[in-house]
C-alpha cells in the first residue's frame, strides 16, 4: 500500500468543502425552494402508489352521519338538528350552492366526485374534480407553519411519511370552512380549526383518511373519523374539467357570432327554466 | 316604489308556482327527494343541460289522468360521474321522446331525481345507479 502523501490529504481536503458546498441548508430552514435533484426523484419511485383517480364512498359517508356522530358543542347540536329535520321534510339548505370550495374538511368529508394524487419532490398534491379551485398543497419538505398564514379555504398543510402513512397537519382555514356531513348539514369552524390526518391505503386499491378535527368553536372534543376512496384505473375515471358556475351560464351568439356566456336568470340560487 | 328582497322573491315563488316551474338548486342536497317512491313521466326532452354542478334535463311532460301537461325538471349528477356511467353531452336531445323514471320532489313540485331515461326516438336507456360504483377496478 502506498503512503498517504501531502497532495492526497489535500485532495481529500477539497472534496469534502465541494460535497458540503454542494448539500446546502436544509430544505426547512431556506426561503427558497431548491431545485429537486436526480435523488429526490428517485426517493418518489419508492412512495406507496397512490397513482389513478379516486373516487369517494359515498354510501359510507351517510352510514357514519349515525354511525360515527360529529361531537358538536350542545349549542351548535341543536342548529344541526333543525338543519336535519329541514332536510326530512325535503328543504335542504345548501351549504354549497355558491359553487365555493368545499375546502377543509368538507373536501374530505363529503365530496361525491373523484380525485387524483401527484407526487413532486417535497409535495403531494391532491386534484379534485370540479373547480379549478380544488387543491391541496401538502408541503413534505420539513417545512413548518408559517407563524401566522392568511386563511384559506383548504389551509396551509405539511407532511411527512412514516411508512406508507402520510401524516398531514392542516391550519390557517377559513373560518367560513364548513364542517359538513352532507350537502345541507354543516357549521362553518368559526375559526382555530386544526386537522390533522392518516392517509393510507387498506389493501390494494382503497384509500383511508383518517381525519382528527380539532375545531374548538363548534366541537365539544377533537373529532376523530374515517372517510374511503376507491381506486380507478380505467382511462374512462380520467379526472375531467368541472367548473361549477358554468351551470349558472347559458351560451348565445351576439351579432358577430361570437360564442359567449352569458348569466343564465336566476333566483335565491335557482335558474329560471328556459321558456 | 321600493321592493323589499323578501317580497320579490315571494312574488317570483308564486310566479313559478302559478307557471308550474320547478326552481332547481345548484349543488344542493338529495334529500328534498322522496327516494321511497318511484314516478314515471311521459314526454319530449325540451332541454339537456350538460353542466356542472349537476346535468339538469327538463322534460315537456303528457299530461296525466287529472292533471294537465307540465315542465318537470329532473336532477342528475356532474357530468364526470355521469360519464362513468356511460352517458354523454349528446345521450339525449331536444325533441326526443322519452320516458322517465325518477324519485319525485317531496314538495309536489313538477321535478325530481332522475333514475332512468329511456330515449324512444334513439332506442337508447341511460340509468344513474351510482351505488353500483361504490368498488375499486371499475371497467
Amino acid at each position: 500500500m502506498e503512503d498517504v502523501t501531502g497532495m492526497d490529504i489535500l485532495r481529500f481536503s477539497l472534496l469534502l468543502v465541494a460535497l458540503t458546498a454542494a448539500t446546502g441548508a436544509p430544505a426547512g430552514e431556506t426561503d427558497a425552494n431548491p431545485a429537486p435533484t436526480t435523488k429526490d426523484w428517485a426517493a418518489i419511485a419508492r412512495l406507496p402508489d397512490w397513482s389513478g383517480v379516486w373516487t369517494p364512498f359515498v354510501s359510507d359517508q351517510n352510514r357514519r352521519i349515525k354511525a360515527d356522530p360529529t361531537p358538536w358543542r350542545p349549542e351548535v347540536a341543536k342548529q344541526v338538528a333543525a338543519m336535519e329535520a329541514e332536510e326530512e321534510a325535503g328543504r335542504p339548505r345548501g351549504l354549497f350552492i355558491d359553487c365555493l370550495p368545499e375546502g377543509m374538511p368538507s373536501w374530505m368529508l363529503i365530496t361525491h366526485n373523484a380525485f387524483e394524487v401527484l407526487y413532486t419532490p417535497g409535495r403531494v398534491t391532491l386534484l379534485g374534480e370540479m373547480d379549478g379551485n380544488r387543491i391541496r398543497r401538502i408541503y413534505t419538505d420539513g417545512r413548518g407553519h408559517p407563524p401566522d398564514p392568511d386563511p384559506t379555504f383548504h389551509g396551509h398543510s405539511i407532511g411527512h411519511w412514516e411508512g406508507g402513512t402520510l401524516v398531514v397537519d392542516t391550519i390557517g382555514v377559513l373560518p367560513q370552512s364548513w364542517i359538513a356531513v352532507s350537502e345541507a348539514v354543516g357549521v362553518p369552524n368559526n375559526g382555530d380549526l386544526h386537522v390533522v390526518e392518516r392517509i393510507h391505503l387498506e389493501g390494494a386499491d382503497r384509500l383511508y383518511d383518517d381525519l382528527e378535527i380539532t375545531a374548538p368553536k363548534v366541537l365539544a372534543r377533537p373529532w376523530k373519523t374515517t372517510r374511503i376512496y376507491f381506486r380507478q384505473r380505467a382511462r374512462k375515471y380520467d379526472i375531467v374539467e368541472g367548473v361549477c358556475l358554468q351551470g349558472g351560464m347559458a351560451s348565445k351568439q351576439d351579432e358577430y357570432g361570437n360564442w359567449l356566456y352569458v348569466p343564465i336568470p336566476q333566483e335565491d340560487g335557482n335558474p329560471v327554466p328556459p321558456k | 316604489m321600493n321592493h323589499t328582497p323578501t317580497r320579490s322573491l315571494f312574488a317570483a315563488a308564486l310566479l313559478w308556482a302559478a307557471a308550474g316551474l320547478v326552481p332547481v338548486l345548484a349543488h344542493h342536497s338529495f334529500a328534498m327527494f322522496d327516494f321511497a317512491k318511484v314516478v314515471t313521466i311521459t314526454g319530449t326532452v325540451k332541454e339537456f343541460q350538460w353542466t356542472n354542478p349537476h346535468v339538469i334535463l327538463w322534460v315537456n311532460a303528457d299530461g296525466t289522468a287529472g292533471e294537465a301537461p307540465a315542465v318537470w325538471s329532473l336532477e342528475l349528477t356532474s357530468p364526470g360521474n355521469l360519464t362513468r356511467g356511460g352517458w354523454d353531452r349528446k345521450a339525449l336531445n331536444a325533441g326526443d321522446k322519452v320516458s322517465v323514471d325518477l324519485n319525485p320532489l317531496r314538495n309536489g313540485n313538477h321535478g325530481g331525481a332522475l333514475i332512468k331515461v329511456t330515449d324512444e326516438t334513439t332506442g337508447k336507456a341511460f340509468s344513474t345507479n351510482l351505488r353500483a360504483y361504490e368498488k375499486p377496478g371499475l371497467q
